[in-house]
């Protein structure tokens, strides 16, 4: 661990006004609640959850995206919130998105290479002269031809617009990349060409990654640190393989148990979690996975619970934290 | 539900609120003075004794908050002044002639909502067939010839050269009610024609999309009988947007009034406005353009209500 | 393109008479004639000469000039002042967006027609107080529309990619929101000339627009209603003109329309509607061996029916449809032999363009207009014994099995339910459909059936439409609607890919359930996702670019895949500790490019010059096991 972390995040919350009708009282929604996260150079982090748990907006937000409503997010040491306007767009040059959908994220009246090139014309990366031959070298990077520059975005592959996105995070040379469901929007066989290339570009540009996913397999994969999240807060958060090896959050627990798995074979009578996400405009007193956590007693409305230390490097938000629904306690 | 109508309700007369200011305002963000401009005539410059009483007259004089005041106090009280030209009370007159304007209204929205619908409906389900090709070419028609277009059309094919209808006029309903039917579907079916076109216009593309929706596709999944599905799954979805277009056409709808009461010597509200507005009668345009648009927020409002009765999405939002 | 010409030169015709008028050998557009009121056309006067004896013709051009004018001017300058405000205002919302668009609207309170009076009367009549009433009028109306559009192409990931590199707003707006909206706009400028043309000559012929002598439409009008008796064909020349006129930019309005948001309407509308199938409707070309005539005969004893199937594919072809068009003839379902046995769950799998759901939409007749079966069979055992091609059932007759006795399950519950209909109804109306039920019986059947299907609180929910209920329960209820009537084949299409884990876990234990209370009901479950395809199916079938590839019982292909496109689908999972994934180069190919040969030989590693040269037979590498590849046995 270095001492500063490329991008911290503390204290983070977004909330949207709702009113329930016209006379209704004005109520605050928390789509994101008291996050707080890291992420060092050249680090790989991967956020977890199913939607409405405001990982999106977590991630719209470490970019600078939509604004926090409370806490402060510091880039390279620097808060997010102090720079605006020339500043603050000279520092998107440093922090680049990959989005989930393939068709929506490029525009469809521009040619691929002027798209790829508005970022090295914004933050002047090559002299103008030199402009077509980064282009070039950027669309080889991504493993797609040489001649795609001059074409339009719709005679492209759902998997090639993506490395055309991917392409164009780049352009700027970012540290910092948010990918925010770069391969749920894929087939298979193509999900597993852009999950390769991530995790190319990742270390051979030793770039820092905040991965979003909503498939547990895809984020254990490509993360060296995970982040689990329900209704807008981080339950459990530590390195990736410990946390999906062995869960110390119910709510990770269920949601592997939840996701088919090739290997598992034929489904028996598992643990179904039942019920469904409380409505994040009424969230439950105290813990709110406890309406739905097998493991849910008396104590666990009385209070939100800390997100604690639970081993080195690993923080869960349950006062039952342990390797498994059996165990009350971590023995 | 009631609570989305008592919702729609305070928002029509916030509307009210703001036409009535709007129409208030517009006299004064002219540049210039405003009884001046009343009285101009292009390059003649008006007189100014004639001036100056127009501006005792109309209040001009007093400071802009008493005016507004006055004017709006003179809304609450139904009280619109007093006409240039002869003194007469301006609410007295328009309560005789809105009935008769409100008549060729509603007629008029009633025909095009029973034909249009079905047209458009039968041209969607015969998309590309000779009955759409005929609905198609028959309202683009429609659509192209403006309402006092047409009115003249009907006056001299009909009364002029056919002699089978009287060229306009008006027979109280109490007089002769056959009549006054008769006179009355003159101008209620020229303005239903636009609306006709429009409404089947609509009908036919949202009839087309509805059917290439999901839950048509369930619907027939589910082994539902084409007329179930058409009438329950089809046509009431696509009544919808459908309903959104008929709210948007009421100013149009207004207008067309204006103009084919004036050509079929209807009494309506029209005359007066149209020799109010030749004199420059500024107190008379401005009672009818008040009435006649608080009439209009008030259609759209019965088109909102409606429109929540069809959609139940729509009480829950807001 | 070319549906533009006809409008365009119309246009053009008009706009060059207008603009050439003082050059063109016309006569003088004020001379008088009284002598000659009135009168008939002749070779000086074309079409005949005025209440004042002036030229008619002349008149009717100059007349355009005003009308255009007035219109054309009005209608741009609202076009810049509107879109200017829409996009600012749709793009950085909050305060701004009251400045603009919200302020503009409120001129929308008022009738278009009575607003332009009231500008009218404050100003006088004429040429300048027309175009400002106009441009005030038509403002709002730009705003809205550039808007609206501002505020969905705003919310798409490539402007925000744009602000996360740092682009200027500005230029945002102007190089990525402007284009962008342009095609919404263009069409409303047309329809707004058009409208404008009618506001104005409504003005001009209530006396209130354009001013004597200057020449008008209206105003001709206007005139010649007061000559009606002595010369009706002047009513008829301006009003010609004029809706000739509005008639034209309406046109050009539909046809930019349709240019610009392109949807094929199948002519004669959605085929289902009609009562009868059409009479010629061409007899399926039947793969080679198979006598068309026979076709019911074959049925009969097809050659893949085992004795125990609830259902027989066998050589299943879908196309698109022959009359013509691009592509007319391609096919997107090749050849597919599948069999399902009472009980079974077969899953379908493949990814997007494999041709699983039209596989699974044929045997409904639910297949999209554009796409028809030409080629096999469906043999499947209805509940009387009957042995049925489902294939060869016309729309009466697969709406007698469907939502009664085969079912499906959509992948959108959110679209596949009527959002206008409560859930209840749209559960009695199927049950009603297929079974002699009251209202109050088939309502309370509905209330148990959402019961069954573990929806809380069934009594209320019943009568709840579905945008009230979850993701979760609007699937549930899906489900209810398939299973109302005890279906013996249920066909799934992806039920769980939209569903968060938790709640697809959820709907997995259900359908489990469901088969557990009716053992006899086979289920064919159409998915993309392996994992899935592991958990609840019993057996297999791989499909490729319309082809099935591989077929048999999970678990042995799972551990032991015969076809190297199936192999290579699992080493694409990222589950286990792999460092990299096997990613499959390239893409399917596009239907109308497919190779010759086997279809993923291009992408295969294991391919060879056979392969390539002629598309590879089917091979049982067990009794029980299906595929097609020449090198089956290198696979793994």
């Amino acid at each position: 661990m270095t001492l500063t972390p490329l991008v911290e995040a503390e204290g983070l919350s977004r909330n949207f006004p709702l009113r329930s009708g016209f006379f209704g009282a004005h109520r605050d929604v928390f789509a994101v609640r008291d996050v707080s996260l890291s992420v060092d150079k050249g680090e790989a982090v991967g956020v977890v959850g199913e939607s409405g748990c405001g990982k999106s907006t977590l991630g719209r937000m470490m970019l600078g995206l939509e604004r926090p409503t409370a806490g402060a997010i510091r880039f390279d040491g620097r808060d997010l919130s102090g720079v605006s306007g020339s500043k603050r767009r000279a520092l998107a040059r440093r922090m680049q998105m990959v989005f989930q959908d393939p068709f929506g994220s490029l525009d469809p009246r521009r040619s691929v290479g002027a798209q790829i090139a508005d970022g090295l014309r914004v933050h002047r990366i090559v002299p103008g002269s030199k402009i077509d031959a980064e282009v070039a070298r950027l669309i080889d990077l991504v493993g797609l031809q040489r001649n795609a520059a001059g074409r339009r975005p719709h005679e492209f592959s759902g998997g090639q617009r993506q490395r055309i996105a991917v392409a164009r995070a780049l352009a700027t040379r970012p540290d910092f990349i948010v990918a925010d469901e770069p391969v749920s929007a894929l087939d298979v066989s193509i999900q597993a060409q852009v999950v390769n290339l991530l995790a190319d570009l990742r270390r051979d540009l030793g770039l820092a990654m905040l991965f979003i996913a909503h498939d547990l397999h895809v984020v254990r994969h490509l993360s060296t640190r995970a982040v689990v999240m329900y209704l807008g807060r981080i339950v459990e958060e530590g390195p990736a393989d410990r946390v999906f090896g062995a869960p110390a959050h119910p709510y990770t627990r269920a949601l592997m148990a939840a996701t088919p798995s090739i290997s598992a074979g034929r489904a028996k009578d598992r643990d179904v979690l039942s019920g469904e996400m409380p409505s994040p405009a009424d969230p439950p007193s105290g813990c709110s996975f406890r309406t739905r956590c097998p493991l849910a007693s008396a104590e666990c409305a009385a209070a939100v619970p800390e997100l604690a230390p639970y081993e080195p490097g690993w923080k869960v938000r349950c006062i039952k934290a342990g390797p498994s629904d059996e165990a009350g306690a971590r023995p | 539900m009631l609570r989305y109508v008592a919702y729609r309700s305070i928002v029509a007369i916030f509307l009210v609120w703001v036409v009535v200011t709007l129409v208030f305002l517009l006299l004064h963000l002219v540049p210039g003075d405003p009884a001046e401009l009343l009285l101009s005539q292009g390059a003649t410059a008006a007189d100014p004794q004639a001036v100056a009483n127009l501006r005792e007259r109309l209040g001009l004089n007093d400071p802009l908050w008493l005016q507004y005041a006055h004017h709006i106090g003179g809304i609450l009280t139904g009280d619109l002044g007093t006409s240039f030209r002869d003194g007469a009370s301006v609410a007295g007159q328009i309560v005789q002639r809105l009935p008769r304007t409100l008549e060729v209204i509603i007629t008029a929205a009633l025909i095009a909502v029973a034909a249009g619908v079905p047209a458009g409906t039968l041209a969607a389900i015969r998309a590309g067939g000779w009955v759409d090709n005929v609905i198609s070419f028959l309202s683009s028609l429609a659509l192209s010839t403006p309402v006092f277009v047409v009115g003249s059309v009907v006056i001299l094919v009909f009364a002029q050269e056919l002699r089978i209808v009287p060229a306009g006029g008006y027979v109280a309903f109490a007089v002769d009610p056959l009549r006054h039917l008769m006179l009355l579907l003159l101008p209620a079916g020229t303005v239903a024609l636009a609306l006709w076109a429009v409404i089947a216009r609509m009908s036919r593309a949202s009839v087309l999309d509805v059917l290439e929706r999901d839950h048509v596709r369930t619907a027939r999944a589910k082994g539902l009988s084409r007329r179930r599905i058409l009438t329950r799954h089809v046509v009431r979805n696509a009544m919808i947007p459908v309903l959104t277009v008929l709210g948007l056409e009421m100013g149009t709808l207004i207008g067309g009034t204006v103009l084919v009461e004036f050509v079929f010597n209807w009494p309506g509200l029209s005359g007066y406005l149209v020799s109010a507005v030749d004199a420059r009668d500024y107190p008379e345009v401005v009672g009818i353009v008040m009435v006649i648009s608080i009439l209009f927020v008030f259609l759209n409002l019965v088109v909102d209500v409606v429109y929540a009765v069809l959609d139940p999405r729509i009480s829950l939002a807001r | 393109m070319r549906k533009l010409v006809l409008p365009v030169s119309i246009i053009a015709v008009i706009l060059a008479l207008v603009l050439l008028a003082p050059v063109l050998p016309l006569a003088d557009v004020r001379a008088m004639d009284i002598p000659h009121r009135f009168a008939g056309p002749s070779m000086q006067h074309w079409l005949g000469q005025d209440e004042f004896g002036r030229d008619v013709l002349t008149r009717l051009i100059f007349g355009a000039r005003a009308s255009l004018s007035i219109a054309i001017g009005s209608a741009l300058a609202a076009a810049v002042i509107g879109a200017a405000l829409g996009l600012l205002g749709g793009y950085f919302r909050g305060l701004v967006e009251i400045l603009t668009v919200r302020a503009a609207e409120v001129i929308l309170c008022l009738p278009p027609l009575l607003l332009a009076l009231l500008v009218v009367t404050i100003l006088g009549a004429g040429f300048w107080p027309l175009i400002l009433a106009l441009t005030i009028l038509y403002t709002p109306n730009y705003a809205r529309i550039v808007y609206a559009a501002t505020l969905q192409v705003r919310g798409l990931d490539y402007v925000t990619a744009q602000r996360a590199l740092g682009t200027h707003p500005l230029k945002i707006v102007l190089r990525t929101l402007l284009p962008n909206v342009l095609p919404p706009l263009l069409v409303q400028i047309s329809l707004v000339i058009a409208s404008a043309i009618v506001i104005e000559s409504g003005l001009s012929f209530l006396g209130l627009g354009v001013v004597p002598p200057t020449p008008s439409w209206g105003l001709m009008i206007r005139a010649a209603r007061g000559a009606m008796e002595q010369a009706p064909m002047l009513l008829v020349w301006p009003s010609l003109a004029l809706a000739g006129t509005i008639l034209t930019f309406n046109l050009l309005c539909d046809r930019l329309q349709s240019v610009l948001d392109p949807r094929a309407v199948p002519a004669g509308g959605a085929i289902w509607l009609r009562r009868r199938k059409p009479a010629a409707s061409p007899p399926r070309a039947v793969l080679a061996g198979e006598d068309p005539v026979n076709r019911r005969a074959v049925a009969g004893t097809p050659p893949a029916a085992g004795p125990g199937d609830l259902l027989a594919i066998d050589g299943l072809t879908i196309a698109l449809r022959r009359a013509g068009g691009i592509g007319s003839g391609m096919e997107l379902v090749r050849d597919v032999a599948i069999s399902v046995r009472p009980g079974e769950t077969l899953a379908i799998v493949g990814e997007s363009g494999s041709g699983k759901t039209l596989t699974s939409l044929a045997l409904t007749g639910l297949l999209p207009d554009v796409l028809e079966v030409t080629a096999g069979s469906a043999v499947y055992v209805a509940r009387d014994g009957r042995r049925l091609d489902l294939l060869a059932e016309d729309e009466d007759g697969h709406r007698r099995l469907r939502g009664d006795e085969i079912s499906m399950v959509f992948q959108d519950a959110n679209a596949a339910l009527n959002p206008v209909q409560r859930i209840g109804e749209q559960l009695s109306e199927v049950i009603r459909a297929h079974r002699p039920a009251g209202a109050a019986e088939a309502g309370r059947e509905a209330v148990d059936l959402l019961r069954r299907v573990g929806i809380p609180d069934p009594d209320r929910r019943a009568r709840a439409y579905p945008h009230e209920l979850s993701g979760g329960q609007r699937q549930r209820a899906m489900i209810a609607i398939a299973v109302a009537n005890r279906p013996k084949l249920l066909l799934a299409d992806e039920p769980t890919t939209a569903l968060d884990p938790t709640i697809q876990a959820q709907i997995l234990a259900l359908l489990s359930d469901l088969r557990r209370d009716s053992p006899e009901m086979g289920v064919v479950f159409v998915t993309h996702n392996l994992a899935v395809v592991a958990e609840i199916a019993d057996r297999v079938a791989v499909m490729y670019a319309g082809e099935l590839v591989e077929e048999g019982p999970v678990a042995e292909i799972f551990a032991r895949p015969r076809h190297p496109y199936t192999a290579a689908l699992i080493g694409s999972v990222p589950e286990g500790g792999a460092e990299r994934l096997v990613a499959i180069p390239g893409t399917v190919p596009p239907p109308g490019k497919m190779p010759p040969g086997c279809r993923f030989a291009p992408r295969c590693d294991h391919a060879e010059k056979v392969c390539r040269q002629a598309s590879p037979p089917e091979f049982r590498p067990q009794p029980d096991r299906r595929t097609r590849c020449l090198r089956f046995e290198e696979v793994t």
